[in-house]
């Protein structure tokens, strides 16, 4: 029988002559007939070949059995014909089959005739067996293929929902469901954005943009059904489908079905239904497990971050404590007080374990801010108690530099958390001491502009390039210089804290050695009001 | 002989502190977790005790509720990363002062002193407190300067009288607030403005304190030894700082 293909071009074909009169009529159909003939050939062929044999083997049994076979030996081509080729092949096969027996084993012999009325009934019951049977078989066969095709789907979409367990992502999910539909079941497909590009365009041309409408259209009503598209230019069948906005973006999923909405769309559209169902459940519950993964990875950082805390904490810094503070018992042992050598060396290991235990703070910190943030507690303070406060932290570090202060008597108060604000007037203050020559001056200093209150450390050092000053203030920024150890995180958890105060943190720097000065603006409120005059008068 | 009690569960922590209390004429007593420390608290009638609040057994504050609750033995917490909100929880239940780890052994002797004078003013009542130049008569209120008599307003004097009367130690700026302004009539602003005043007549430079001290976010202390051999070591004249 034909195949699709086949059928598709005899319709063509018809389709393509025009009618005009009687002529054309038959010239139409013997065309048409020439068209079925030369697209079945081999089933013609084989069927009369079948009943060719048939004869032969009649004619050969004839000298050996004295029983009449004729009509059972002739019923074989068609059962076989019919099964193979379909019912068509099995009715040529009766009517071939009844017009040989006429012709070769009924009396007359090689005559059309037949001169036994038994002879006409055997011949008319032979058609009738024949063409019943025909279509038994015929159906049977229809029947078997349409078993094995189901089959052949479900193997498909086994070995489809198979891939989609291993799908990672939606992302994923979405291209095995276009790969599926593309080489599987040799679709066109293509997923339609919303806004970036499509997926699934290959050199046959772009979506046409009837198809792009009726996604649109599907995508913003969320759709639920599939919609059929013919395209008008080339006569094409799309599916087009709506799908979840979850799934990145795309709006919808459009298959090229054929080259016409007919019967077989409806198939189609099941097969592609079914696909994107079992897609979807894929996705609901790739979403559960991805939530439930972050939840367990959340919960682990946080645990283990927790441990980091406590555990560097006490594990790391104990020791340390017991360092500095056996450094500071040995430097007041009267035999080493004696000893410049030893003083000198346990100087340099306290040194070292509080430039240690230094770093492990920042770290800390540093952990601290990236997972809660800062949480200021904001308290009226004298910046004249911060300037004094953070000097005395540094007062070790400084100690080879020459330190000035210039801040002024009557300076507003200002709204920080002093603790946090000290802190980081530190870090100016060790940077300051890590980038200047030793002895060098750094100067502290604090004057007032409108709404704040601006702290400065200045300092003669290595000075600070453009790159550096954009740098400044970012995780891990180190400067050049003597001494430039350490993590780099301090002038980071500086800005943050300033900034957490809403105050902010600026770098000035007339260029490359000519030093740098730092500046921390925080905001106020001026500290004279009656109402402060009156609780401070006796 | 004054007799220290450490408790502490860290031994090397416990070993440093024993020398170098001992290197300045101190008994120590140890303990390395709180049931041992109660018991020694009670047993061997100690002078000081040096709390650790990271202990094994029970929470430091606890401890320290503890002992309070029968004796005002001077107590010094000693602690790794307390917050200024632990602290001023610490020093109302009862702590004398905290030091925080690391430290220096001299900070600490310094604590030690400053709280062990405190106690015992109590019972030899001696009525003069000295910081540095300053010296403060609790009896006749007469503040002097480096001998010479300085003039204080109401207000600033029961400041200084809150800060002398604990002098060495740290004092929150809730307890000066209640003690300046009673009850809820206070802030920390008023504080702030009152101890700048203050410091305008004391100190050689108001704005490089070094007789009241702020502790950030906790509050003041009135700095005796260090602050007067500071000002002794940099010269009064001088701003320089190191």
């Amino acid at each position: 029988m034909s195949t699709l293909q086949e059928r598709r071009e005899l319709r063509d074909l018809t389709a393509g002559l025009p009618i005009r009169d009687g002529n054309a009529i038959s010239a139409r159909f013997r065309a048409a007939w020439l068209v079925l003939l030369t697209a079945n050939a081999i089933p013609i062929g084989a069927t009369f070949a079948l009943v060719w044999l048939a004869t032969v083997s009649l004619v050969v049994l004839n000298y050996f059995v004295a029983y009449n076979l004729v009509s059972l030996v002739y019923m074989l081509p068609v059962v076989v014909a019919a099964t193979q080729w379909g019912i068509g092949s099995g009715i040529l096969a009766a009517v071939a089959g009844a017009a040989a027996a006429d012709f070769f084993f009924y009396p007359p012999f090689y005559s059309v005739w037949i001169r036994d009325p038994q002879n006409v009934v055997d011949l008319i019951l032979f058609l009738l067996v024949a063409l019943v049977t025909s279509n038994l078989a015929a159906r049977l066969k229809n029947e078997a293929l349409a078993v094995s095709r189901r089959e052949k789907e479900i193997r498909e979409l086994h070995s489809f929902s198979q891939g989609l367990a291993t799908c990672l992502n939606s992302r994923d999910l979405l291209f095995a469901v276009q790969d599926y539909l593309s080489n599987t079941l040799r679709y066109r497909a293509v997923l339609i954005a919303a806004g970036q590009d499509d997926y699934g365009i290959d050199d046959a041309g772009a979506v046409p943009d009837e198809v792009r409408g009726e996604a649109a259209k599907l995508a913003a009503a969320n759709a639920s059904k599939p919609s059929t598209v013919v395209e008008v230019r080339s006569g094409r069948a799309w599916l087009v489908r709506a799908i979840s906005s979850e799934i990145l973006g795309y709006g919808a999923i459009a298959v090229q079905i054929g080259d016409s909405a007919g019967e077989s769309t409806d198939v189609t559209a099941q097969r592609v239904e079914s696909l994107l169902e079992e897609a979807t459940l894929t996705l609901k519950h790739l979403k559960t497990k991805e939530a439930i993964e972050q939840a367990t990875v959340d919960y682990r950082t946080e645990i283990l971050r927790d441990a980091l805390i406590g555990g560097v904490s006490h594990e790391l810094r104990t020791p340390l404590a017991s360092i500095l503070g056996s450094c500071s018992v040995l430097n007041q042992l009267p035999t080493i007080t004696g000893d410049s050598q030893s003083s000198e060396l346990i100087q340099a290991i306290a040194e070292q374990a509080g430039q240690l235990d230094g770093e492990i703070r920042d770290l800390l910190d540093a952990t601290r801010i990236s997972a809660d943030g800062v949480r200021p507690r904001l308290m009226w303070t004298d910046p004249t108690d911060i300037v004094s406060g953070a000097l005395k932290q540094k007062e070790r570090r400084l100690a080879s530099h020459w330190v000035t202060v210039d801040v002024i008597r009557d300076v507003p108060l200002v709204h920080v958390d002093s603790t946090l604000v000290e802190q980081a007037l530190g870090q100016l203050l060790e940077n300051a001491a890590k980038y200047s020559p030793l002895g060098s001056e750094i100067k502290v200093s604090s004057r007032c502009e409108q709404d704040c209150v601006v702290l400065s450390v200045r300092d003669y050092g290595s000075g600070l390039n453009p790159d550096e000053k954009s740098q400044l203030g970012k995780r891990s920024f180190r400067g050049r210089g003597q001494g430039a150890d350490g993590s780099g995180l301090g002038l980071w958890i500086a800005s943050t804290f300033i900034a957490a105060n809403g105050g902010s943190l600026h770098a000035e720097s007339q260029g490359p050695n000519l030093g740098t000065t730092m500046s921390l603006r925080l905001p106020t409120m001026s500290a004279s009001t009656p109402e402060l005059v009156d609780a401070l008068n006796d | 002989m004054t007799k220290v009690l450490v408790i502490d569960d860290e031994a090397q922590i416990r070993r440093f502190l024993r020398a170098g209390f001992e290197l300045h004429g101190f008994t120590v007593v140890e303990a390395e977790n709180a049931t041992e420390g109660l018991r020694a608290a009670t047993m061997s009638a100690v002078d000081l005790i040096i709390l650790d609040l990271n202990l094994p057994d029970l929470e430091g504050a606890e401890v320290l509720e503890r002992i309070r609750s029968w004796s005002n033995i001077p107590i010094i917490v000693l602690s790794i990363d307390a917050d200024e909100h632990e602290k001023v929880r610490l020093l109302r239940l009862g702590a004398d002062d905290y030091v925080v780890k690391p430290f220096g052994i001299s900070e600490l002797l310094a604590r030690s002193d400053a709280a062990l004078r405190r106690h015992l003013r109590g019972t030899n009542r001696d009525p003069v407190v000295r910081a540095g130049p300053l010296s403060v008569d609790l009896v006749s209120r007469v503040v002097t300067l480096d001998g010479k008599r300085v003039q204080l307003t109401r207000k600033e004097y029961t400041l200084l009288h809150g800060l002398a009367t604990h002098v060495g130690l740290v004092v929150t700026h809730q307890q000066l607030i209640r003690e300046i302004w009673g009850g809820h009539a206070g802030n920390i602003q008023y504080l702030r403005i009152l101890v700048r005043k203050l410091r305008q007549k004391i100190e050689v430079d108001a704005t490089q304190p070094q007789l009241i001290v702020s502790e950030s976010g906790v509050g003041y202390r009135l700095d005796q030894g260090e602050a007067g051999a500071a000002h002794r070591r940099r010269g009064i004249s001088s701003d320089t700082y190191a």
